[in-house]
This record gives structure tokens, sequence and C-alpha cells, in this order.
């Protein structure tokens, strides 16, 4: 049976036509967004792009059979720096170049390779173009990205033009146009780009995503993940985010930063761009104060901080519907004293699971029928081993061992090496990574329009209807080194 | 393996005959008795469920009626929580009397459990002509795994504790059980005969403060025999204590049907058709043995069987609020 075809363009303008909120700058760089026409519903419209000629669809895309990844990075600070170790050690994957705009890093990162007994890689920096230079090379297969988020998109667009793989940290770009010029770029230039999302590897997500497939919880109705964590030490530590990238984001922008970590596996398990798509976005943010109120009583007079003014709300929720009526609440909270949280939950016509609650060992509690019917929370622990992912089940114990963030940083690298080297077809494509970032810009729309609902584009133009395997994968092996 | 639900799909026959009489069935089939029972037949082909997997699904729907059969539109549903698409297939053209039109659909199919599942999928089809109905239902159903040799084998509740040591108890998810010694004072001591709607069925004679219920969750079970109805023995937790049992041959064939039992203590003992067995004085708290004066009770409820045909395994209900001491043929 032949999959769906995607939405022509004929019939996306003849749907805005139709319900009055034709985009503005279709087949373009989207433009300033507009509000519907009178009488249509009130939601803010965004623009879809048209697909060049000569260019098609990244989807079900196997990547070409790498007999060794060979993986250079870019930004080799604190996230940078574990990361690159965590390359060095999968099996069939090299570390051949690293860079970053302080030389004396990428040294540092080469001399921790070359005294592990791998390879010194080639090093580069000196200058904000030093990964130009790199990507000249013909010794890189895929480019991972641990820069500012600033940065993200052009580096991860040039590293798409030269020829390369691309992995990039959250999120991949911080504008929708970066987004949509991502997708197009991938698909002209036939190399993957993919969001490091971690998270999205992590046990207790990925048993939820197939306990979610099994039908556990019913017909799956809504969802909640975040990113709830107190970085106010951090983003005020003079060293930990080189140049406090990371805090002067709070003076110049409203957005939900960083919500995919909650956001992406929720939408996994709603098969999110695999037969459901995220459709508008809803946006409230509480006023800026913890930060303020952080440095009042912790930061001495005279750091740069105290010539700082700070607009990005604290806790900014981001309501999601999609396009067979599930919600999704997405939250981004970093500027306040709490328990670390992403929140991680999702709900059904027969049961929910909750992350992040309760006291089990496992961090997470459930509760669904037949199983249960006395309303009481159960321990997720004997749930998580039977749904335990084939990924944590071969290689948790390395994870554990070797990976950051309980494993996950592991996990999703072995599997990116493993899809590369096997020649299949990637768990999180371009549409994915930017469906997940489009919260990012579609917040501060939402927000500058009074909290009005902004349409998501669909970065997959229209290919979502069909269902395909993402995350919940068949277990294959890694080839022999 | 594969099971075709034949009361299931009587039901749904019947229900579109009800339905019909709404719509004017055309009078060739209103007047022959011939006629007017051939249906339309909806038939789901066997499907992949080696999951993670995006498998493939046939439906075929063939035209049994005197009619020419169109606008037909179709649909299929998988277990719950599975995706399938499209939500609805709509196929051209006219089919003539013994005529068959196929729609394909794709469905997600999740990893494969271990222990004895039961998937069931359902495909209607709606449509002009062919026998008049309008409408037409049929169901596949997968089974793997294998069903426990014997209830007991499901024990996962204690429900039964005795006075002296009632902590173990968690029959109502507060703590509370049946009390041993009042359950003897009835003559429900372990291994107990209990005759209950034609049937002999046996007390647990797992120990007090053991695992001795049933909390009934889809579990199968195995049982040999023939009978013209199952007796099921238990009672309910909360007020809707009621679900759906699935009794297989060795043919394949199936039946089901609904039993249901009043929460242990508060509700009408005949609610939900059910039929009470016992009645204890009191039962046991966390703390001891209390509320005393007041029932707490075991009923039986049963479904009907095809008593010509060997039963080979007994699905239980999807309710964990039904709690099972014992399940038995009645002849």
């Amino acid at each position: 049976m032949s999959e769906v075809p995607a939405v022509s363009r004929r019939s996306v303008l003849a749907g805005a036509v139709a319900s009055g909120a034709l985009a503005v700058g279709l087949g373009t760089v989207a433009s300033a967004p507009a509000l519907a026409a009178p009488g249509a519903a009130e939601t803010v419209t965004t623009s879809e792009r048209r697909r060049l000629a000569g260019q098609t669809s990244m989807i079900n895309v196997p990547y070409e059979e790498h007999r060794t990844v060979r993986v250079a990075t870019i930004g080799l600070g604190n996230r940078g720096r574990g990361m690159t170790q965590g390359w060095s050690i999968v099996p069939g994957c090299q570390v051949t170049a690293v860079c970053d705009i302080r030389a004396d890093r990428a040294k540092r990162v080469a001399d921790d390779l070359a005294k592990a007994g791998k390879p010194r890689p080639a090093e580069f920096g000196g200058s904000a173009d030093s990964y130009a230079e790199m990507l000249k090379r013909d010794d890189i297969d895929l480019v991972y990205i641990a820069t500012p988020w600033e940065f993200h998109y052009k580096q991860g667009k040039a590293a798409l033009l030269a020829g390369k793989h691309v992995i990039v940290e959250l999120p991949i770009a911080t504008q929708l146009d970066e987004l949509w010029d991502l997708v197009d770029t991938c698909e002209r230039t036939r190399r993957h780009l993919m969001l490091a999302e971690n998270c999205s590897y992590g046990r207790n997500e990925l048993a939820m995503l197939k306990m979610a497939h099994d039908g556990v919880f019913g017909d799956v109705t809504n969802g909640h993940g975040g990113y709830l964590h107190d970085l106010r030490a951090l983003l005020f530590s003079d060293t930990y985010y080189t140049d406090s990238w990371r805090r002067l984001w709070h003076t110049r922008s409203t957005a939900s930063f960083y919500p995919m970590h909650g956001l992406a596996p929720v939408a996994a398990a709603m098969d999110i761009n695999r037969g459901d798509r995220m459709t508008t976005l809803r946006a409230t943010a509480t006023a800026p104060k913890g930060l303020a109120d952080y440095r009042e009583r912790f930061v001495p007079k005279g750091h740069p901080s105290w010539n700082e003014t700070y607009i990005n709300g604290d806790l900014v929720t981001c309501m999601i519907e999609t396009a067979n009526g599930r919600t999704i609440r997405a939250e981004h909270n970093v500027s306040e004293p709490r328990p670390y949280s992403r929140i991680n939950s999702i709900a059904g016509s027969r049961g929910i699971f909750e992350d992040y609650a309760g006291n089990s060992s496992t961090g997470a509690r459930i509760y669904f029928e037949p199983d249960h019917g006395d309303d009481a929370w159960r321990d997720f622990e004997s749930y998580l081993k039977e749904f335990d992912h084939w990924l944590w089940k071969k290689i948790g114990d390395d994870a554990a061992n070797n990976g950051g963030h309980g494993g996950m940083d592991y996990v999703l690298q072995w599997r990116t090496v493993h899809l590369m080297r096997a020649g299949l077809v990637p768990d999180i494509d371009v549409y994915d990574s930017a469906a997940w970032c489009a919260p990012v810009p579609l917040s501060v729309m939402s927000l500058e329009h009074k909290g009005k609902p902004v349409e998501i584009p669909d970065f997959t133009r229209g290919a979502w209807v069909n269902l395909r395997l993402g995350l919940d994968s068949r277990m294959t092996e890694m080839p022999p080194v | 393996m594969s099971v075709h639900v034949t009361a299931a799909r009587r039901a749904v026959a019947a229900l579109a005959v009800a339905a019909a009489a709404f719509t004017a069935a055309p009078a060739a089939a209103a007047q022959d008795p011939a006629a007017s029972e051939a249906r339309t037949q909806v038939t789901i082909a066997p499907l992949d469920l080696n999951g993670p997997a995006i498998s493939e699904v046939k439906v075929t729907v063939t035209n049994a009626g005197p009619e020419r059969l169109s606008r037909l539109n179709v649909t299929l549903n998988g277990p719950a929580g599975w995706a399938v698409q499209p939500a609805v297939r709509s196929v051209d053209g006219s089919y003539q009397p013994g005529a068959a039109a196929t729609a394909e659909f794709r469905i997600q199919v999740p990893e494969q459990r271990a222990g004895f599942t039961m998937r069931t999928f359902t495909a209607t089809a709606t449509y002009k002509g062919g026998d008049g109905q309008g409408t037409a239902t049929g169901t596949r159903v997968e089974r793997s795994g294998a069903a426990l040799a014997r209830l007991s084998d499901a024990y996962n509740k204690v429900a039964i504790t005795d006075e002296n040591d009632t902590k173990a108890g968690e029959f109502d998810g507060e703590g509370n059980s049946f009390s041993a010694q009042k359950l003897a004072a009835v003559g429900l001591t372990p291994g107990a005969s209990v005759n209950a709607l034609g049937a002999q069925l046996t007390w647990p004679a797992a120990a007090p403060g053991t695992k001795n219920s049933v909390s009934s969750t889809g579990q199968a079970v195995k049982l040999a025999g023939k009978g013209s109805k199952l007796v099921f023995l238990g009672s309910g937790v909360g007020f809707g204590a009621t679900g759906t049992a699935t009794v297989i041959y060795t043919d394949g064939s199936s039946t089901a049907g609904s039993i249901g039992f009043p929460n242990w203590s508060f509700q009408e003992p005949t609610a939900h058709g059910a039929t009470l067995v016992k009645s204890t004085d009191g039962r046991n708290r966390p703390d001891g043995y209390g509320n005393a004066g007041i029932d707490y009770r075991v009923f039986a409820h049963s479904i009907a069987l095809d008593p010509a045909k060997q039963v080979e395994l007994v699905v239980l209900p999807a309710n964990a609020a039904i709690h099972l001491f014992d399940i038995a043929l009645a002849p």
C-alpha cells in the first residue's frame, strides 16, 4: 500500500484561502506573522515554504553505510568537551577534528583524546570562522555542534553544505525561517541534520513510548513535558557558560528557550510527524522575577550582570494542540528555585504515566486499566522491566559507565553511530528536530499577540499523515568493528 | 493463531438488521428468506504482529447480496491505542453480487509482549445496495503466548486473611480483606466445595494471608471440558465490577459474555445480574477484625456456552475491580 502523498502546494493554498488565513510569503523565507482575517479563528498564521524543484523529502532516507563514523566537534565548552569524549568511545567512531573559537580548548580536547589512546584529532580554532576551515576536510562524516544557541543555525547549515551529516545541541535554530532553511538545506544536500535530544533516549522516556504504542494508556490524549531546572547559579557563573551567553538570552528574548527535553518524548509517544502533527501553540509567561531576585541576594554589586534587564518570563508555558485532537503542555523554567524535572507525563483513555513523581527508584509512577482499579498509583519498576527499550537492554551497562545524564548521552551517541554505520533511517530527522524547536520562535509570536494561538508549520509538507517507525525501533546489531 | 468471533459477528448482524428496518431494505431481500440471510462478508487478512513495525492490513468486502454494491467505505480499528491509517478508505466502483472489493490499511504494531495476548481487529463497511443492510462488520482476533494452566496461577491479591494477622490484606485497595474465620463459619474453608448456578466450584486452598484471589485483568486460563455455562465465583470492589469474559473453544471459535459482581458490601446483591452465594459477618482491616454486623459477600455469575463445543481456555474480564475465587463449567 502506498503512503499518502505529501500535500501539494495547490492544496496548501486552497486550504489557506478557504480558512481566510492565507499566509504571507508562501515559497519564500517566512516574513512577519499575521492575524487571521476577520471571521476566521484568531490564529496567528505562519508561512509555509514551497519545496523547490529538484528538492525531495528526507523522510525514510537511510544514511549511507559508514565503516567508521568520523566525527568533528564545533564548540568545546562544558558540553562539547564531554560529548567529544563520548563520541570517541563508541565502537566504530573516531573523532577526527575538533574546533573552538578558543584554540586552547581544541588543544585541550585533542590532548584528552591522545592521552586516552585515541588518534589525535586535527585542531581548529582562533577565530569565529575556524569551523569553516575544518568543514573543508574530507575525513568528516558527522559534525557535532555544541556552541551557544545563536551559532547553531549558521554552523549547522554550513556543515550540511559541506556535505556532512549534522547533529546539533538544542535548539537547532531559534528563528522560524532558520528552521525552514535547515529543512530545505537537508532536502537539497541529501544530508541529515538531527537535534541531539538525549532525553528522547532516556530509559523511562523510551519505556513510556513503548507502552503508548502497546496501547497501555488507550488512546493517548494529552502529554506534559518541560525543562524545569534551577540554573541560576550556573547562569551567573563567570566561567560555566562562556561569556555568559546563556544568561544574555534572558535579556533579549521572551522565548521558551529549551522545552525540547520534555516536549520531544511526549511528541514521540504521540507519533508527531508519524501520523499526527502539532498544529497550534499558545504561550503564557510569568513575570521575570527569578534572576533579578537571585542577583539581588547572591551576586556582588559591580558584576556585569547588574547592567542587565531580564525579559524572559520565569515560567513560559506552551499549550500545543495536534491534528488528532491531543494537547501537549511544554514548560520552561530555569530561573526559580525548584528540584529538577522534565515532567514527562502522558495520559489517555485507559491510564496515565508520570515521571518525576512518587517514591519509586525509577522516579516514575503509573496507573492504568484494567490492571489497576483502586485509584492508587503503582510503582513503575515492573513496567520499566517489561517495556525496557532494546537499546537499554543492550548497552545500558555501557551507558551507565560511560555516559552523562544517566547514560542518555551515550545511548544517543551509540545509536547515532549505529544508524550511520548500519545504513539505517534516522530515529530523529530534520522534520522532528524542526517541529520540536519551533516553540522557541512561536512562543515569542504568541506572547507578542497576548497568548493567541500560533500556527505550527508542517515541516513535512503533508507527509506527517503517514505512519512510520521512529524511536520505537527494531533491534539490529552494531556492525562489527 | 487467528480466531473469527462468530458470536460477535452474529450480534453485529442482528444490529445491522435492526438498523435496516429504518432504511427500507430492498423488497427482494425482504420477501426472500434465503436472500435475507445472504450478508455482506467483511474479512480481515492475517496480520504481521512482529513489531515494532508498520504492518499493512487488507480488508476484503464480499457482496453476498442480490444487488450491486457501491459507495463502499471501510474503516479498521485495532486494539486501543494502536494507530491505523487512514481513518476511512473509500472504495471506488460498483460490485456485482459475488464480487469482492479490498481496502488496505497501515497499522502501527508494537513489540510483542511476553505472555498471553489477544488482539482484536474490527473492520466495518458501509455501502449502498448489496444485501441492503448498509453496514457489515468483520472481526479478527490474533492470539499469542500461552494461557495459564489454572486459575490459581493467576492469584495476585490477598483477599482472605486470618483475624490474628490481617496486615497482608489487599482486597479493596485499602488493606481490607475477608476474614478466614468468618468465611469458615459459613462453610468457606480452604479447598471447600461451593455449589453455585449449577456448577461445582472450589474455594481457594491457598492459606489466609497469601495470594488467594485473582484481580481480573484479562488473564487467560486453560479450562478443559464442555458445559452449558461458565460460572464465576467472586466479589466486587467499587460499583463498576463488570466486564466481558471470552471463552475460546478448541475449534478456534469463541463465545463472549458479560459478568459483574456487586460491591462486596454496599450494593444490591443482584446488581449486574449476580447471585449471592455467601455472606460473612464483618471484615479484616489492617488493624484487625472489624465492621461486625455488616455483611461482606461472595457472589456468582455465569455466561452461556455452546454445550456442543470443547472449551480450551477462558480470557478473564479486563477489570481489576472483579475479584475471582474460582471458575467452573456447569453441565
